[in-house]
């Protein structure tokens, strides 16, 4: 069983030491418009940290931009990796200006790359193959869930591929939920910094528990206007979170409101038997309105705000504050963050609940901040 | 405020200052006799030249008008050719052939000879051969390194994952000794020679290779003879480029520590160059060059005085690095930014006259050229560079036309050269006027608009905090990226021809493509042999030196000094990782 026409998720991304990325911003925009999810890796990437994303992600094709040279052996060496790790459904196209010649071409697709676009090639001509070539139905084999703990980031992620898909997943109620696995909601407005938040969090955890697994699961909103494609974009700005202990799966709100997609429940519950201690989930950037996790979906919740929310009045508005357990005021090194902080402090207060604040400025290397909100969240 | 709106309102006070010239001129005797007097003094000085066809023509070319509201205008407004506010150039006599007598104003070693081309390519050994070749053909020794990938970012060449990636597009230098190999054979020390390297986020690292490869080979007295220019522009990285290995507040304290540096004891170094042309080769708009590159280096400006180094000795020591296309804005838009930096550091940060100088390198348009009908690219560039001469460029790179595929070839290496010296030397364009092209009606309107629209996007970014708070809102990426789109997207459509490729494209089928320039695989792993030995031979001395630039770095001391001393003993990505785990690594931005 299948719906009828999911859309085609793709991953993108740049090679290692090559910075150039405004033809792939420009051909990631056009797929989305056309209503394509595009995950964007980024750029200065490895074959390893491209070939980790395009199976967690289960994505279809990955289609790699690279201007800086050494496409030859990187198009092959991905190519060779996603077969070693027996992902070769997931295929491999790309480009990148008029460095790589027709010879190379030859080469490169007699080792498995499908097709390489040349400079001058038009926006159209790309969004009209990866349609044709990548938008058919996929078969998906589900591995069993009876040994949850010990599945590789391959079947992990087809098990997530059914559970976004809405394929029924007969073994999971069987399996009850790994032990000592906390499950962490982290929502707040586009821009408040959550994902580099998150990124650091990974980092102390990684750092403090040198056997323990992570995984992330990152909402984007899809778009009502374009064609309902997506911007997938949280991987890119990701450090820490590039490791093979950190399992990372981006998901596209699809119409679904409140900061989730319809699917997220089902892919925490696989997530929960699959032996991970630590679970973070982040929300699309929320309006005041929203609140994501609800019905025991997360063991906590955090806020995350910059300081310019705007006027105390905005403040009332914010339904999350009531509920979540923990508010992270960002950026605190901005002007106004103090009377942000005394004016969420007054509006917690009144609420009553014990609810916690902290302030962070999370693109500080080691910021104190951060270390205490680990401790508090994730390492009480 | 930000200091992007006390630019603009100097800007608004120096037109208003104009205006009162204009209207003494009209209304005051005494203000208009004296003016009367300097325009006729002026005049007399002019010098006559006699073209090979016998033409006679001014050498300066004045205003015809005798009206003095207008000669106020044009002396207070332009300014002369190398006066205030620099309209028309940074020195009086940009291209003019040398004339046997004729009185030079700026010592010789200060005029930047125009060609100067960038190579890079293979290992150190290859480079240096292509450096030979080069400058086999120039009167002065000017080298242009580009660098390959690894190199760029901060990494060895046996770092996981770069093999494939060794010497292609650039230079691979991972030691002392690759940069010793480099430049082989060159007199590092004579003021004929000044060596240029683009290179951004470990900027530091890499002088600190260049000063201890040229002191071992000319000893520790060579330092303060040192001439060239190192791009270290960290901003454009964020917002165009790319190229960053630390968080940004780290990478702007090393590249401070390394101007202090230089100021202190390379006086003849440019420790910065301020560069648009990687904004614009992402796809920004001209004014988003501009407006970006010159709001950038006035954050530059702010951050070193705040440093306690004086502007005007780290002024003069600025230059800039933009890029020439075919839109017609780039008819003017390096006299409006010569303008715009005149005014903005003489009456914003009181800089002294030699401080106010926008000094320039422009390169032709990596974006403008395109694989189909590729020697098209060759009037593509020729276009671009005629422009970049009407605007006084200081100095120029012409791109090959073979540059859509790879490192350029030889063959059209010479031929982009030559075209300028066929605009500088064989054509008359420019070797007998000063000032052939200022002035017409049609230059001054685009200098009007163009000069408005980069004033306002100056606004736009006060409005977010002026420029690093509007870095942190991605404010240029996200209108650099939205500008590239709709680029390609003009391209779709036509409303942007581009000759060969939608418009008389030829449709013969195949087109011929030019030989490409490899590194080939033994050739980098060589390289990581050499590396290898390299890391060997000094395995007992480089933790310390390691562990010694680590405390410099922590305890707040000059990073650059120490650097100086850790690359004779640590290669660039030892040092790149330790200072990694001390600052964190570059979040990227997307």
């Amino acid at each position: 069983m299948m719906a009828a026409h999911p859309p085609i998720r793709i991953l993108t991304a740049v090679p290692i030491c090559d910075g150039h990325d405004s033809a792939i911003n420009t051909v990631n925009m056009e797929l989305i418009r056309h209503g394509v999810e595009v995950i964007y890796l980024g750029y200065h990437r490895s074959v390893k940290a491209m070939v980790r994303a395009a199976i967690q992600e289960d994505v279809r094709t990955l289609g790699i931009s690279s201007y800086n040279g050494g496409h030859v052996e990187f198009f092959s060496e991905v190519v060779k990796l996603l077969r070693k790790h027996g992902a070769g459904d997931i295929h491999v196209f790309g480009g990148g200006g008029g460095t790589i010649t027709r010879a190379d071409e030859v080469v490169m697709t007699r080792r498995g790359v499908d097709r390489i676009f040349f400079a001058g090639t038009s926006l159209s001509e790309i969004v009209a193959y990866v349609k044709k070539q990548y938008g058919g139905q996929r078969k998906v084999a589900l591995p069993s869930l009876s040994k949850a703990t010990h599945l590789t980031n391959r079947q992990l992620a087809k098990l997530l591929t059914a559970a976004e898909t809405n394929i029924p997943i007969p073994s999971l109620k069987l399996q009850p939920p790994t032990g000592g696995c906390r499950t962490i909601g982290i929502a707040g407005p586009g821009g408040a910094g959550k994902t580099t938040l998150i990124d650091e969090l990974v980092l102390r955890h990684l750092t403090l528990k040198p056997h323990a697994r992570v995984a992330i699961l990152s909402h984007d909103p899809s778009g009502s206007v374009s064609g309902g494609g997506a911007l997938l974009g949280d991987r890119a700005p990701m450090i820490y979170s590039q490791d093979d202990r950190v399992f990372m799966r981006s998901l596209a709100s699809r119409g679904h409101d409140g900061g989730l997609a319809a699917c997220t429940r089902r892919c925490v519950q696989v997530l929960q038997r699959c032996g991970f201690e630590l679970i973070l989930i982040e929300t699309v950037g929320i309006g005041q309105e929203a609140v994501p996790f609800r019905g025991g979906l997360t063991d906590r919740t955090v806020l995350v705000m910059s300081p310019d929310y705007g006027s105390r009045l905005q403040l009332q508005k914010i339904a999350m504050l009531d509920v979540a357990d923990l508010v992270v005021v960002n950026k605190s090194d901005l002007g106004g963050a103090k009377t942000a902080l005394s004016e969420i402090a007054q509006r917690l207060e009144s609420n009553q609940r014990g609810q916690q604040l902290l302030t962070t400025v999370a693109k500080q290397h080691r910021n104190a901040g951060v270390d205490e909100l680990f401790n508090k969240l994730v390492n009480p | 405020m930000s200091i992007l709106a006390e630019i603009n309102k100097a800007i608004g006070a120096h037109a208003r200052q104009v205006e009162r010239h204009v209207e003494s001129a009209r209304k005051d005797p005494v203000f208009r006799r004296k003016l009367l007097k300097r325009w006729k003094d002026v005049r007399g000085s002019v010098q006559t030249v006699t073209t090979p066809t016998g033409l006679k023509l001014p050498k300066l070319a004045l205003p015809p008008t005798e009206e003095p509201a207008e000669i106020a205008r044009y002396l207070y407004g332009e300014g002369l050719p190398g006066e205030f506010p620099f309209l028309n150039s940074a020195y009086p006599e940009m291209y003019l052939e040398p004339a046997p007598n004729s009185e030079i104003r700026i010592p010789k070693s200060e005029i930047e000879e125009p060609t100067r081309l960038f190579a890079g390519l293979g290992l150190a050994d290859d480079t240096n051969k292509r450096f030979h070749y080069l400058t086999g053909q120039q009167r002065t020794v000017r080298l242009s390194t580009a660098f390959d990938g690894p190199t760029l970012y901060g990494m060895d060449s046996d770092a996981e994952g770069v093999l494939g990636k060794i010497g292609e597009g650039g230079v691979a230098i991972d030691t002392v000794e690759d940069m010793e190999r480099l430049f082989a054979g060159f007199p590092l020390n004579d003021s004929n020679c000044s060596v240029s390297m683009t290179i951004n986020g470990p900027a530091p690292t890499i002088l600190a290779l260049y000063i201890a490869a040229a002191k071992r080979k000319f000893g520790a007295g060579v330092v303060p003879k040192l001439r060239g220019t190192i791009q270290a522009d960290i901003l454009k990285e964020v917002q165009a480029q790319n190229e960053n290995l630390f968080p940004l507040d780290a990478s702007l304290r090393f590249l401070t520590d390394m101007v202090e540096y230089t100021t202190h004891h390379m006086s003849r170094w440019y420790p910065i160059s301020i560069s648009g042309y990687h904004i614009a080769e992402a796809g920004s708009t001209p004014i988003q060059q501009a407006a970006y590159t010159l709001s950038n280096g006035f954050t530059y400006v702010e951050l070193f005085r705040k440093r306690g180094i004086d502007i005007n000795k780290f002024g003069p020591r600025l230059s800039f690095f933009l890029d020439g296309s075919l839109d017609i804005e780039y008819l003017v838009l390096p006299r409006v930014c010569r303008k715009i930096w005149a005014i903005g550091m003489r009456d914003v940060f009181g800089a002294d006259a030699r401080a106010q100088m926008f000094k320039l390198h422009i390169q032709t348009s990596g974006r403008s050229l395109v694989a189909q009908d590729f020697k098209n690219n060759l009037t593509r560039t020729a276009v671009e560079l005629l422009m970049a001469c009407i605007n006084a460029t200081n100095s120029c790179h012409s791109n090959s036309a073979d540059e859509p595929f790879t490192t350029p070839s030889e063959e059209y290496v010479r031929l982009a050269a030559h075209g300028q010296a066929i605009l500088l030397e064989e054509s008359g364009l420019f070797k007998h006027m000063m000032n052939t092209f200022g002035g017409s009606p049609g230059i001054k309107h685009v200098e009007k608009a163009v000069e408005e629209a980069i004033l306002a996007e100056f606004d736009q970014i006060d409005r977010l905090g002026g420029v690093l708070s509007a870095v942190e809102h991605r404010y240029q990426r996200s209108q650099i990226q939205t500008a590239a789109h709709r680029y390609e997207q003009q391209i779709h459509s036509g409303v942007r021809p581009i000759i060969g490729l939608n418009r008389y494209a030829d449709t013969k089928g195949e087109q011929a493509e030019p030989k490409v320039v490899r590194t080939p695989l033994g050739k980098q792993k060589r390289q990581v042999q050499r590396l290898r030995d390299f890391k060997r031979r000094h395995a007992k001395q480089s933790p310390k030196a390691l562990d010694r630039l680590a405390s410099v770095v922590e305890n707040g001391g000059n990073v650059f000094a120490e650097l100086i001393e850790t690359v004779e003993t640590c290669s660039l990505g030892q040092i790149t990782e330790r200072l990694q785990q001390i600052v964190g690594c570059y979040r990227p931005t997307v």
